[in-house]
Order: structure tokens, then C-alpha cells, then sequence
């Protein structure tokens, strides 16, 4: 949090709290409207809509369905490659979850410091992000060809022949082979945000530290860490939830191949509701999704709500 | 009045109608289930046809149905999802024809990925239409019964799709194969021969399974025989038997001999398919496409390069193959409308001008000058029935599971013996539903 | 203490720059920094510069030679093909279009929503950040039916107005989650000091609350616009005829089932960026421009 003197003196109390009444009631909710009716109509609305099929073996296509309760629930958690999937997810959480934000953290204070050339820097960092997927797609899968893929090339070069494999087209590295790109891709958001809230800490403070005689390496953890909090917070749950729904990148690389080795909740659950015709299984999976990322994001949102402590 | 009033004011009506608006419509839209039931379209004069063609041909289709409405007085909008889009074309048709917004035509492969648009009685019965047009002596019988579903004539083929060898004829020189191989061993040695010359046999990839599937249903076929497949395709016989294992066996072999390319399974079909062109693989299976996609492409000459039926040392030697056709929309009010545009584009004269290389349609053979190699599978395919592809004969579900197997067997941390009883798992499964 | 006002003036971060107070050694350490980013940068724009050659090589040379080698013949002409198989004339206006329709209203409407979640008292505050939340969990996938049919019946499919409002909606919990969290950052007092100058909540929101903000409104526009500009799946399935497409729909045509034509892509999607990258240079002095003033204002 930002320390800052404000040396104005406050009004009195009770007048402040008057009007602090009056400004509140109607005011918030007309801020609120706009938004909140655009969201209700275009996504809560359709996504509970959805999500009622999860209890009927709607396929997808017919007019017609029963409704089954809690069947598809059950087969849910009998599916191996549900099982499979969710291990994948979690695997690839915690990888994309942590190294995205350390690098991003890291690139921040760099480029935020004594460093020359700091716009194409920053360009250069973010531009992974910018790319449409099927960019990403095709680019990695050249790199990673078996034969005359860079990363082979490079492997062979150098006398590591022995490391040299398919990278997309075996079950155990299939998984981490993805990752890269989406490391690649997904720190620069991180990096972003960490430069905007690196703006925003008061230089004060690290002059104050240096007097008082405090080593850089303090003033990191006592002064830019506690100060970047917000953005932590931001980083980590925003991240943690796009692990958890993961589709996009996969789809594109491996497709969730070879076999299912790739599968997350995220294709799986596309999987089932748009290719295999079981559209009320498929929406279980992803309300299994949703419950689990909304369950993990509970101390954020409790973090947010608390009353402010400026 | 201060701003502030005022922009109130501006808010609350803007918001307010903006929600009305909405939830009228949504109220009136939404429905547990797709508004396809019942309600039919008013009978009009337009058509929209929605199809997968390729860039390359779509301006072709379009003139074609200029001409239609022409002389048929109509007016017909043709949208298409090029490239890679037909990987996503189920997805955008099923939720138009859930919305009720569906096309009066849609073109869509045979097999199971047409069949449940059958089942969902979301495709019209074309049987009226076969009788008044008179297709059952046009097109290929077979073909129809691609597009037949428990007795329904749901969709009317006009692709015809034979999958073979399509080869580099220098490469085989080089490696000193003298001519295609007529019989499983002989392909067996030709392939020996070109990883002896350093040349990668057969450019097969198995990123999203159909590919490298080619391979073993090929292999499958030679172990099993024509009568024995087809049961196995169909459940009728268990897979959990030696002509099975045989196959897997084989398959494995293939890849352990370094007859398809390194780390197959990760590469990209269109990055592997064309190889046979390039001069980076000897040979590649695919259908008759090739010969416009990648050698016409190349600018090289077709001489260079030759076609062959995969040899399967039984009799009849069959090939793979699948359909492609269009059907018509249960609840399009201009089912009769589209039915003549059917009929149109199924005319001989109108499949050649399509460039239609696989046409289900007697008399639309490809152009021999053109076409050669094309015009050469026309010829095979008079006398060499087909099997169903594997990922059409299966729903994709089961498709997928066996890409799993296959996936699996090619990494061998599943034995040949092991997966057939897999196999056997999933299509009994299947089977029973 | 007096504040660093001007600092708001100056183009690049002064904000870590030499002062007299300091006893750090001087920039020699910025020049050592300097060549190992600069390392680190080369390798990590590497597969780019991959997507460059590609788009300037001919496609023969291309499929002759594979991918990873030194084109031996360079070509613009892939760029002119690109443009008409994407069909980017049309494309790149309809995506333009729907970008600067959604993108300024987005975040506009979001910062209402996070000034009202952060900065006024609200009634269901929890309720409303665990809806906001919600959305951002749920795979927006399983919304496209419904949504198509709530479009269909207002007759805007096919157009980008249809699209404009479940884009909205998917922006918005990732938009004010961000935000709201800037606002919490500015300091009470400032707030409560221009109530009691009399100023409405409407325009503490202009004049103090979005100003100050401005690297944040900065950083989440242009992620917003980026997503927008990227989005394939409801575009795909909302849009139909050729001349409403988007730029990712356009970019499907280089993908066949069977062959790709990748040089042609590769020149497409630098097309495709490119004025992202040009809005993201433009703007991001923004992000970094040293508005700190919300920090010290005295």
C-alpha cells in the first residue's frame, strides 16, 4: 500500500459523514448499471442457462432431452481422462502460474531501473502476447519439428544428441513442450502490470531507506514487495484462473494429443460438448471448472472486499 | 439542472431500454431446446448454402450457383468456412441450427459426422427427392449409403473420396524401387530400400489422429480381409483376435523400422501430407485432392510423380475411402428449392466445372489431360470397393478413444496384444449404447 | 515534505533516475543491464524474427527448404497475396471497427463498475465481486449457443453489433477486477477531501479517479483491445458472409485441411499485428509515463 502524508486537515467529522450518506443509496448503482447489465444479459444469463444442461444428457443437437440429476456428476468422477486432465491442469497451473509472474516481476524492475533502450525492451517482451494463437502455433511447432526443428538443431550442434526427441509427439513431454510457448506468452502481462504498479511507488521512501543506511536488497523486500501487493494479488489470481480454463493453447499445439496426454479440463470439456455429442456431460465438466477456480479465488475476492485500509 | 441530473437521467433511460430490448428478445429467443422444432420457414425464394470449400475452389461453387438461380429464379447466399475452418464447421452449424438460424444446405461428411444430424432430425429425408431427380442411377451407390442412416437417405454424396499411395518417382528411382509394390511384402521391401537410400518412406502424422489412422487401417485391411474389417468396423466381430494384433503388430513395425517419419506423432498433417511433392517424403496416403493442393500447386509436372492402390493381397482389393455431401435442412420452408439446387450442382457438366476430382456423379470423371493421376483413381475405383475410414465408421468419441490406442501402441507403452483388447473395449462399449 | 510534482511532465521514468541524495554508483551499472537484457531480448524475439523470414521468402523457396533455413530469395509478395486471401480490406476495417466501438466503452463502463466496488459505499459489494469473479471462471464456451440465439432473435447476427455485446461482457470481470484494485490505491483522503469541496461521485470519477488511473485505464485498454482484436471463436460462429468477417476469421483461410500456405500466413498475421504493436508503442508512455501524481499529491 501507498504510505502518503496528506498534510490538508479533514473536515470535521460529522459533516463528512452526512454527506457520506447522502453519496452513497442510489449514487453507486447507477456507476454500477451499465456494466452490470451488459454482463447479466450477454454472459451470467447464457452461463446459467448452460450450465442447467449439465443435468440432462442433452447431445447438443436434438430438440429433445431428459433430465438426469447428478448421472453425469457421477460418470465425472469415473472418467480417467477427467482424471488425467485435472492432473494436467493442475501441473500446468502451478508452472504457468509461477513463471510468468517471477519473470514479469523480474523484467519489471529491471526495465523500471537503469536500463538503456527501455520502449523497445518493453516492446520486445510483450510482443508474444500480441500474436493471434494460430501464430504461436505454427511457429512452435517448427521449432520443435524432430528432424530440422530449432530446438533439435540446436541440441544436436552442440553435442546433446542424446536430448534431442519429439518434443509434441511423446506423452512425457508433450505437456511441458506447451508450456513454453505459453510461458513465452503470458509473462508479458505480468511484466505489464508490474511496471504500472512499480510507477506508483513513491521514491521517497527508497531515498528515506538509502539514508537510513538500508541495502538495496532490503529496500526490495521492505519497500517495492509490500508496495506491489495489489499487483500480486492481481497477477496471481488472474493467472491462476486462466490456468484453470486453459483451452485455447492446447488446442492449437497438440490438440490434446498425443492421445490424451495433453487433455486438460478445458478441451475436454470442448471435447465432449461440441465434437461427442454430450453436451449435457460436457457442461458438468465445465461447471466442475468453474466451482473450482470460483473456490479458489475466494480469498481475493475477500482480500478486495474487506473494508479498505488504505 | 446540473450535470449531474442530467446524466442520471441519461442512464436510467439507457440502461432501462437497453434491458427491455434484451430481455424481450431473450425471452422470446431462448428455450431449453433449439426453436428447430415445429416452427418452419415462410417459403421465399432465397436459399443459403453453407459448405467447407477451399479457397481455391470456392469462387467456382459461387459461379455455379449464379447460374442456378439464373434460370431458377432465386436468390442464393453461399457462405463457407475455408482451411482449417471446416475443423470447426460442425461447431458453427450446430449452433446455427440450434438457434434456429440454421442454412437450407449444408455440406457435411458422411459416416458418423453426419449421422447425428440425421438422428437429430435436424437433416430432411431426401428420399422424395431421389425419386423425382432420379440419383440413385447418377450416383454412386455406395456413396449413398454413406449418407443413409438407419434407412434414411439424409444427405446427398457427391464426394466419393479414395485414399491410396501417392509417390515420388524419382526418389523411388533413386532408392532403387522399380515400380509401385503389388503386394504387402514387396511394400515392405521398397520400404527397406528408401531408408537404405536416406529418404523417409511413408509422410504420415499423427497430430490429430486420422492421419497416421490411414496407415493402420490400410494394415488392418491386409491383416484381417475385406469381410473380416467391415465386422470389426461395425462390432459385429470382437477385435480382441490375431488378425488384429497382427495389425498392431505391423503398425508398430512401421515405425520401428523408420518407415514413417521421426516423432510422427507430433507433426502436422499439412506440414507432412504434401512432403511426397517436396522430395522429403518417398510417399505419402492421401485422396485425390493432392493432385490440385500440392503438385499442381508446385507447378511440377504430373509425370513426376505416380498413384497406386495400397496392395492388400486380397481380393477384391479394396481402398479407403469417405463421403462428402450435402444435405437439406428438416425445417428449411424451401426444402423443394433446394432440392433442385442440388440437383443442379449434381449435374456431370456442373461437377467438372466444379474441378471435382472425387465425384460421385457417372460421367464427371476427372479430366485425364488435367488430371491424370485423379483420372487414374476414377478408374481404380470402378472395380476397387471402399472401407469406411476408421474415424467416420466410428463416432468421433470412439475415434478419439482409438486415436488414444493408436497414440499408445507407437510410443510402446501398450503391446499390440494390449490394444486390440482396448479396441475391443471401446467398440464394445460402443456397441451396447 | 514538498512532492515531485513535475515528474508528471517528463516522458520517460525519472521516477528511478540519478538523485543527488543517492549514494548509488552512478549508470555504469545500467550499461552491464543493458547488454544482458538486450541478450535475453534477442532470444526471446527469436521465434519471431522466425515469422519475419517467412513472410519474406517465396513459398517454393519455403517448402524447398524448410522453415528454419536463411530464405535464399526474398519476396514481398507475399504480403500482397495475404492481403486479398485474408481478405484483410474488409477484415481489417470490420476488426478496426469493432475495436474502437468496444474497447473505449469497456473500459469506461468497468471503471464505473470498480469506482463503485472500491470507492463507494455499495450494498451486495461481496455479491458483485463474486458474480464479477464468476465470470472470469466460466469457460465461455458453453455460452455461445445461448448467446446465439438471444442475437438471432434481435436480428443482429452477422453484424458487429451482435458481437459487441458478448465481447463486452467477457472484458468485463478481468477489467474490473484490475481496476478496482488501482482505485483502492488512491488514498481515501483525496476522495473524502473533494466530497467536502462539494463534488459529485460523477465528478470525483472524472476528474480525480480516472486521471489518476491513467496507467492502469492505459494497460487494461490495450490488453482489451488485444483479446478483441484475437478473439476467433464468436466471431467465427456469429459472423457469416465475407464482408463482416474479423481478422481471425480471415487468417483461417491460409490453413488448408491438407496444406498450409505458410509464407502467405506468416506474412498475413505480421499484417494482423501490426497496428497492435503500433497502438502499444504509442501508448506505452503511458503506462510508464510517471503519472504519479496520485502518490503525492500534497
Amino acid at each position: 500500500m501507498v504510505a502518503v502524508t496528506v498534510p490538508r486537515s479533514a473536515a470535521p467529522p460529522a459533516a463528512a459523514t452526512r454527506r457520506r450518506r447522502r453519496g452513497g443509496g442510489l449514487s453507486p448503482w447507477l456507476f454500477a448499471l451499465p456494466a452490470l447489465a451488459v454482463y447479466v444479459v450477454f454472459l451470467v444469463y447464457p452461463a446459467v442457462t448452460s450450465l442447467w444442461f449439465s443435468l440432462t444428457n442433452w447431445d447438443g443437437l436434438s430438440p429433445s432431452y431428459d433430465v438426469v440429476w447428478f448421472d453425469n456428476y457421477v460418470a465425472l468422477t469415473k472418467d480417467p481422462v477427467v482424471l488425467q486432465a485435472a492432473r494436467n491442469n493442475l501441473v500446468w497451473t502451478a508452472v504457468t502460474l509461477v513463471v510468468p509472474l517471477v519473470l514479469g516481476l523480474l523484467l519489471a524492475i529491471v526495465l523500471n531501473g537503469k536500463v538503456r533502450g527501455k520502449p523497445v525492451l518493453r516492446l520486445i517482451f510483450y510482443t508474444p502476447a500480441v500474436l493471434p494463437l494460430v501464430s504461436i502455433a505454427s511457429i512452435w511447432g517448427w521449432l520443435y519439428n524432430p528432424q530440422y526443428g530449432a530446438i533439435n538443431v540446436f541440441l544436436r550442434t552442440v553435442g546433446l544428441d542424446g536430448l534431442a526427441q519429439p518434443w509434441l509427439g511423446q506423452d512425457s513431454t508433450a505437456l511441458a513442450a506447451v508450456m513454453v510457448p505459453a510461458i513465452w506468452l503470458r509473462t508479458g502481462f505480468p511484466m505489464l502490470l508490474y511496471l504500472a504498479a512499480l510507477q506508483g511507488i513513491n521514491t521517497e521512501m527508497y531515498e528515506a531507506a538509502t539514508v537510513d543506511g538500508a541495502t538495496r536488497w532490503q529496500q526490495f523486500w521492505y519497500i517495492t514487495m509490500p508496495s506491489l501487493r495489489p499487483a500480486h494479488y492481481i497477477v496471481l489470481a488472474l493467472s491462476l484462473i486462466d490456468s484453470f480454463k486453459v483451452f485455447d493453447m492446447i488446442y492449437a499445439m497438440t490438440y490434446g494429443g498425443p492421445g490424451t496426454s495433453t487433455q486438460v479440463m478445458g478441451t475436454w470439456m470442448y471435447a465432449n460438448v461440441f465434437q461427442y455429442y454430450q453436451a449435457g456431460y460436457g457442461t458438468a465438466i465445465a461447471v466442475v471448472i468453474t466451482v473450482v477456480a470460483l473456490a479458489v479465488s475466494i480469498p481475493y475476492v475477500i482480500s478486495q472486499t474487506k473494508e479498505q485500509s488504505s | 439542472m446540473t450535470s449531474r441530473d442530467i446524466s442520471r437521467r441519461l442512464f436510467l433511460g439507457g440502461s432501462a431500454s437497453a434491458a427491455a430490448l434484451y430481455g424481450l428478445s431473450a425471452c422470446t429467443g431462448a428455450g431449453s431446446s433449439g426453436s428447430g422444432g415445429g416452427a418452419s420457414a415462410p417459403v421465399s425464394n432465397e436459399l443459403r448454402l453453407f459448405t467447407y470449400e477451399d479457397d481455391t475452389t470456392i469462387d467456382l461453387l459461387r459461379a455455379t450457383v449464379k447460374k442456378f438461380d439464373a434460370q431458377a429464379g432465386t436468390t442464393t447466399t453461399v457462405d463457407s468456412l475455408p482451411g482449417s475452418g471446416a475443423a470447426v464447421y460442425p461447431d458453427k452449424l450446430r449452433t446455427e441450427l440450434l438457434g434456429g438460424k440454421g442454412p437450407d444446405v449444408w455440406r457435411i461428411w458422411g459416416g458418423q459426422i453426419g449421422s447425428p444430424f440425421a438422428k437429430a432430425k435436424q437433416a430432411a429425408d431426401l428420399a422424395p427427392y431421389y425419386a423425382k431427380f432420379g440419383w440413385d442411377s447418377t450416383v454412386n451407390a455406395n456413396a449413398v449409403a454413406g449418407m443413409t442412416f438407419d434407412g434414411m437417405k439424409a444427405g446427398l454424396p457427391f464426394i466419393a473420396a479414395a485414399m491410396g499411395a501417392w509417390y515420388n518417382k524419382s526418389l523411388f528411382e533413386k532408392a532403387g524401387v522399380s515400380g509401385p509394390p503389388t503386394s504387402y511384402a514387396e511394400l515392405e521391401e521398397a520400404n527397406d530400400k528408401l531408408v537404405a537410400a536416406d529418404i523417409t518412406p511413408c509422410g504420415v502424422a499423427g497430430k490429430f489422429g486420422w492421419d497416421i489412422m490411414r496407415l493402420f487401417e490400410y494394415l488392418l485391411e491386409t491383416s484381417a480381409g475385406p469381410e473380416l474389417h467391415d465386422k470389426l468396423l461395425s462390432g459385429e466381430e470382437s477385435w480382441d483376435q490375431p488378425a488384429v494384433v497382427d495389425a498392431f503388430t505391423k503398425f508398430k513395425k512401421w515405425q520401428d523400422r523408420k518407415w514413417i517419419p521421426e516423432g510422427a506423432l507430433g507433426l502436422d498433417p499439412s506440414d507432412v501430407e504434401p512432403g511426397y511433392v517436396q522430395g522429403k517424403n518417398a510417399y505419402t496416403i492421401t485422396g485425390t485432392w493432392t493432385e490440385t493442393q500440392a503438385i499442381l500447386e508446385s507447378k511440377k509436372p504430373a509425370s513426376d510423380f505416380g498413384t497406386f492402390l495400397l496392395p492388400t493381397d486380397h481380393t477384391p482389393a479394396r481402398h479407403s475411402g469417405f463421403v462428402e455431401g450435402y444435405m437439406i435442412n428438416a425445417n428449411s420452408g424451401n426444402r423443394d428449392k433446394a432440392a433442385e439446387l442440388l440437383d443442379f450442382i449434381i449435374k456431370p457438366e456442373t461437377q467438372k466445372s466444379l474441378q471435382n476430382t472425387s465425384s460421385t456423379v457417372t460421367g464427371a470423371e476427372p479430366d485425364k489431360t488435367k488430371l491424370p493421376l485423379a483420372a487414374k483413381w476414377a478408374e481404380i475405383s470402378k472395380t476397387s470397393p471402399f472401407y469406411v475410414v476408421l474415424d467416420q465408421a466410428f463416432p468421433k468419441q470412439q475415434a478419439d478413444q482409438y486415436f488414444a490406442v493408436q497414440s499408445d501402441i507407437l510410443q510402446g507403452s501398450i503391446s499390440p496384444a494390449e490394444a486390440a483388447k482396448k479396441m475391443q473395449g471401446i467398440v464394445s462399449a460402443w456397441v451396447e449404447k | 515534505m514538498s512532492s515531485i510534482a513535475p515528474v508528471a511532465a517528463l516522458p520517460d521514468a525519472v521516477v528511478g533516475g540519478p538523485d543527488p541524495l543517492q549514494h548509488r554508483p552512478r549508470p555504469r551499472g545500467g550499461v552491464a543491464m543493458t547488454v544482458v537484457l538486450t541478450i535475453v531480448a534477442v532470444i526471446w524475439i527469436a521465434p519471431l524474427v522466425l515469422l519475419v523470414t517467412t513472410s519474406l521468402r517465396p513459398l517454393s523457396d519455403f517448402i524447398a527448404r524448410g522453415p528454419l533455413s536463411w530464405p535464399a530469395d526474398f519476396t514481398l509478395s507475399n504480403f500482397g497475396e495475404a492481403w486479398g486471401i485474408g481478405n484483410f480490406a474488409a477484415t481489417y476495417r470490420n476488426s478496426a471497427l469493432l475495436a474502437l466501438m468496444k474497447v473505449p466503452l469497456g473500459v469506461l463502463i468497468s471503471a464505473m463498475l470498480a469506482f463503485a466496488l472500491s470507492k463507494l459505499r455499495m450494498r451486495f459489494r461481496k455479491t458483485i465481486m463474486f458474480a464479477v469473479f464468476m465470470g472470469l471462471t466460466i469457460p465461455i464456451y458453453i455460452t455461445l449457443v445461448p448467446i446465439f440465439i438471444m442475437l438471432r432473435s434481435a436480428g443482429i447476427t452477422d453484424s458487429l453489433l451482435g458481437l459487441v455485446g458478448p465481447y463486452l461482457a467477457f472484458g468485463i470481470p478481468f477489467e474490473v477486477l484490475v481496476l478496482q484494485s488501482f482505485f483502492r490505491q488512491v488514498p481515501n483522503e483525496i476522495v473524502e477531501a473533494a466530497r467536502i469541496d462539494g463534488a459529485s461521485n460523477w465528478r470525483i470519477f472524472w476528474t480525480i479517479m480516472l486521471p489518476l488511473s491513467a496507467p492502469a485505464l492505459v494497460t487494461v485498454g490495450i490488453l482489451d483491445a488485444v483479446s478483441t482484436w484475437n478473439e476467433l471463436l464468436f466471431a467465427l460462429i456469429i459472423l457469416n458472409s465475407d464482408a463482416h468477417k474479423t481478422i481471425p476469421v480471415g487468417l483461417l483461410n491460409f490453413q488448408g485441411q491438407f496444406s498450409s500456405n505458410n509464407t502467405g500466413l506468416a506474412a498475413g498475421i505480421l499484417i494482423a499485428v501490426v497496428p497492435i504493436l503500433v497502438a502499444y508503442i504509442l501508448l506505452q508512455r503511458y503506462i510508464v509515463g510517471g503519472l504519479t501524481a496520485g502518490a503525492t499529491k500534497g
